[in-house]
């Protein structure tokens, strides 16, 4: 899959994922901050993120450390799926 | 003001099956926490557990409990009920009095059977025995045709805190006249429910926790009943008291769903306010049994609002330690271990700790000590900001 | 006891806003479901993580919570059961493996009460109480009790429970709803076992403040029997204690088609003053645990506005005004309640 066709099945993935009511894929820049600022998640959003990448992608995140460094933004998650993705 | 008195015991708990049990596990520094032998569950072998270990069959056998529907969190209820009937001596008539209340707590109620109510929630087959065991009520409603109750009858649910609250507000019917005795306490059993709640929140160990340690790693679950019997001084006779409940407060942290507000606001005022009711002043508090679950975000709060609200905190330690947390029966048995601590003349060490949080410093007392001791907080925080102090002093 | 201000009710009637009882909504597929409103109060953030029962007791409460109020106190019977148990086929469809963390943190009963505060700000006395069908009778004792520790304080004191597709089965199977088609008009007719299944919360401002109050709640009494002679003679007791045949001119009966229950009811009836006018309301909100929340909630709209809804009644009263209203409910025919409702004077 193209990078950005995957950014794209990734947006709309994460607002399904968290209920982001009136969101739209378009809404979420790619290098746009998922916690705190642009979108406002918090810290049971990066729980259910990191369920996400599980159930979707097969990739195992145990290290909640790990989770910070790949959940900054749209470019970060899409590059460590490509990097880690098993299905 | 009349004072309210605890003229009975009864507690069953991985340390324990009843009050003498737990007490010489506490006395001797003995955690029960440990591996799982009866816990259905694919984390069973995985994390350690404070579990009971008596089977449901075999507690609906000694228990003589051969209604239909009933779950092993009605049985632990019934077990530890059966024990403070006995150690306070009610007698039938008192027990099905309207003046006699009776105020439980649980978090899970029936739904430990979580594959029987998997099956009966999407309605799979022609329904199960437990129907109307699910809910947290069912506890108490069964207690209540059990023991024909007569007096007001509740069942609180404020997560963590819940059977601090059931102890407050049976302590409050009393002190307004609606009550003169009142049976306080909760249970929780073992549950999938819980066990994926929990974990899923990242929030269990797969070591013993380790309560205020610098490298505590989160919480280890249990199971527990607990009860007591609260009387106004008026019905009390000649009845062993053994602790006067003086002070109670419940506050909310208002701060996160599922977590404490880092300078602890929440329990902060609690504690203040427990010692607004008990008419204390902080250092007049000689032991803490703290909420202290071994998680990062708990101990770290709970040491914040106990340096608010003391300087330097009192002796303390988390009984989690020995017992997990055992949620809405962590009140409630934490409630025992206070009042037994002020009968007994006797603080129990803080077990599984090695090194203090850095930014606060506070160690708890780490050997079991004889000393005499005349008032004990108790603190249960919880889920949604809910949090209540209670306040045991001596008889 | 205490006086209520504010009222908010969501529920299967048109009883939020433009209140209007005449008119009756009834049940799509047996179930009296709410209406619900848009909930603008709450930010889309928080809204989007809310089951059905956070959703409408926030909603509600929030209207009240605009004031300063000095604790939060909250009856349910199941709370977010349907989180519940989305987090419960989670946990078995996905073997206990990974699992998301948002249905677990909702589905704990003191979730509302618990985002209530959090959403005002309310550092101030919480409780949840989920004693099945007299969870929200001790909601108001527990509110009572506050108020006498506190004569100047303020509370939301309110209820909520929600159908959710697994409650009801579960209920269903139980044989506490009936299977055969209901509408609002047959339900006290069929003769069969079983109730209809509904939903809803209501929410009241709960203080000691006389001046401006919609209604006061004069005494309440809360029993475990299944004998019916028992109740019928604590309800004789409750009236002659606390109210008399001049002043009481209504009997809120939470009759619910159940011909099962239905002996609690009629014996009760036997011990009421002759001629009193009986009203019964379980048509419009259905059977659930804090059914009687939403007869709370009716009786300060049929003293507001001193009449009562014609559809209501099961006798209709011969006197015009409306001073004090009785409520009689039964859940499950064991868990009993008596709530005295009374008119505020001048």
């Amino acid at each position: 899959m193209e990078k950005e066709q995957l950014k794209q099945q990734l947006k709309k993935q994460i607002i399904t994922f968290l209920n982001l009511m009136q969101v739209k894929p378009e809404d979420i820049k790619d290098d746009e901050p998922l916690f705190g600022e642009g979108l406002g998640l918090d810290s049971i959003d990066s729980i259910e993120l990191i369920v996400l990448l599980n159930r979707e992608y097969g990739i195992n995140i145990q290290d909640p450390k790990e989770g910070r460094k790949v959940l900054v933004d749209v470019n970060t998650m899409v590059d460590y799926i490509i990097a880690h993705r098993t299905k | 003001m009349s004072r309210i008195f605890i003229t009975g015991m009864g507690i069953i708990s991985a340390i324990g099956n009843d009050v003498a049990n737990n007490r010489q596990s506490l006395t001797q520094g003995k955690s029960g926490i440990g591996h799982s032998e009866l816990l259905q569950s694919r984390y069973a072998s995985i994390l350690p557990f404070g579990e009971i270990k008596i089977s449901t069959t075999d507690l609906k056998e000694k228990l003589g409990a051969k209604e239909s529907g009933i779950t092993r969190t009605d049985l632990l209820a019934l077990h530890a009920f059966e024990e403070v009937i006995a150690n306070s001596q009610l007698t039938e008539a008192e027990i099905s009095s309207p003046r006699t209340a009776l105020v439980g707590a649980t978090t899970v109620g029936g739904m430990c059977l979580t594959d029987e109510l998997y099956h009966d929630a999407n309605k799979q087959d022609q329904g199960s025995e437990y129907l109307s065991s699910y809910d947290c009520g069912s506890v108490n409603i069964y207690l209540q045709k059990r023991y024909q109750i007569g007096g007001i009858i509740n069942t609180i649910n404020t997560a963590c805190s819940s059977s601090a609250n059931a102890i407050m507000y049976g302590a409050r019917l009393i002190r307004h006249g609606l009550a003169d005795r009142a049976i306080v306490g909760g249970v929780d059993s073992l549950a999938k429910f819980t066990i994926n709640g929990f974990n899923s929140l990242h929030i269990l160990s797969n070591e013993l926790c380790a309560p205020f340690d610098e490298n505590r790693k989160g919480l280890n679950l249990g199971e527990a009943a607990a009860f007591l019997v609260l009387e106004k001084e008026e019905v009390t006779g000649n009845k062993t008291k053994y602790a006067a409940l003086t002070g109670y407060g419940n506050s909310n942290d208002a701060f996160h769903p599922s977590s404490l507000s880092d300078n602890g606001d929440g329990p902060f005022l609690a504690m203040q306010e427990a010692l607004a009711i008990a008419n204390l002043s902080p250092d007049k508090i000689d032991y803490v049994n703290a909420h202290g679950t071994g998680t990062e975000n708990n101990d770290l709060s709970e040491s914040a609002a106990m340096i608010r609200l003391f300087g330097i905190p009192p002796a303390f330690s988390s009984t989690k330690a020995y017992t997990g947390h055992t949620l809405g029966a962590a009140g409630a048995i934490e409630g025992v271990f206070s009042i037994l601590s002020l009968y007994n003349g006797e603080l129990y060490a803080g077990i599984h700790f090695d090194k203090p949080i850095p930014t606060t410093g506070l160690r708890p007392i780490l050997s079991y000590e004889k000393k005499e001791v005349r008032h004990v907080m108790s603190n249960s925080f919880g889920f949604g900001g809910n949090c209540s102090s209670l306040i045991f002093s001596k008889a | 006891m205490f006086y209520i201000h504010d009222t908010i009710c969501i529920s299967p009637q048109t009883s939020y806003t433009d209140i209007d009882l005449g008119k009756i909504n009834g049940p799509v597929e047996n179930k009296l479901l709410a209406k619900e409103p848009s909930y603008e109060g709450i930010p889309l953030g928080i809204l989007r993580r809310m089951g059905r029962a956070v959703r409408m007791g926030v909603g509600a409460a929030l209207q009240i919570t605009k004031q300063n109020l000095d604790g939060i106190i909250i009856g349910t019977g199941n709370g977010g059961m349907e989180d519940c148990i989305k987090f419960l086929n989670q946990i078995i469809e996905y073997e206990e493996g990974m699992l998301t963390p948002t249905n677990f943190v909702q589905s704990t009963t003191n979730a509302i009460a618990g985002q209530i505060g959090l959403m005002t700000k309310n550092k101030g006395y919480n409780c949840t109480h989920v004693h099945r069908g007299l969870a929200f009778e001790n909601a108001i004792i527990d509110a009572d009790m506050l108020l006498t520790e506190n004569s100047s304080a303020k509370y939301l004191l309110g209820a909520v429970d929600e159908i959710s597709a697994y409650n009801y089965n579960i209920d269903l199977l139980d044989g506490w709803f009936k299977k055969e088609k209901l509408t609002n008009e047959n339900l006290y007719d069929l003769n069969s076992a079983g109730s209809i299944a509904g939903e809803g919360a209501a929410m009241f401002l709960a203080s000691k403040e006389k001046i401006g109050a919609s209604a006061e709640i004069k005494a309440i009494h809360i029993l475990h029997s299944d004998n019916e002679q028992m109740i019928a003679s604590e309800l004789k007791k409750f009236i002659s204690k606390y109210t008399s045949e001049e002043k009481l001119n209504l009997v809120l009966s939470g009759e619910n088609g159940d011909n099962r229950l239905q002996k609690y009811y009629s014996t009760c009836e036997t011990q009421l003053p002759e001629k009193l006018a009986i009203a019964r309301f379980k048509h419009l909100f259905g059977e659930h645990a804090s059914a009687s929340a939403l007869a709370v909630w009716l009786s300060c709209q049929i003293i507001i506005k001193q009449s009562v809804p014609k559809h209501l009644l099961k006798f209709p009263a011969n006197n015009a005004g409306i001073n004090e209203i009785l409520i009689y409910n039964n859940h499950k025919g064991i868990q009993h309640s008596f709530i005295l409702i009374s008119r505020v004077d001048g």
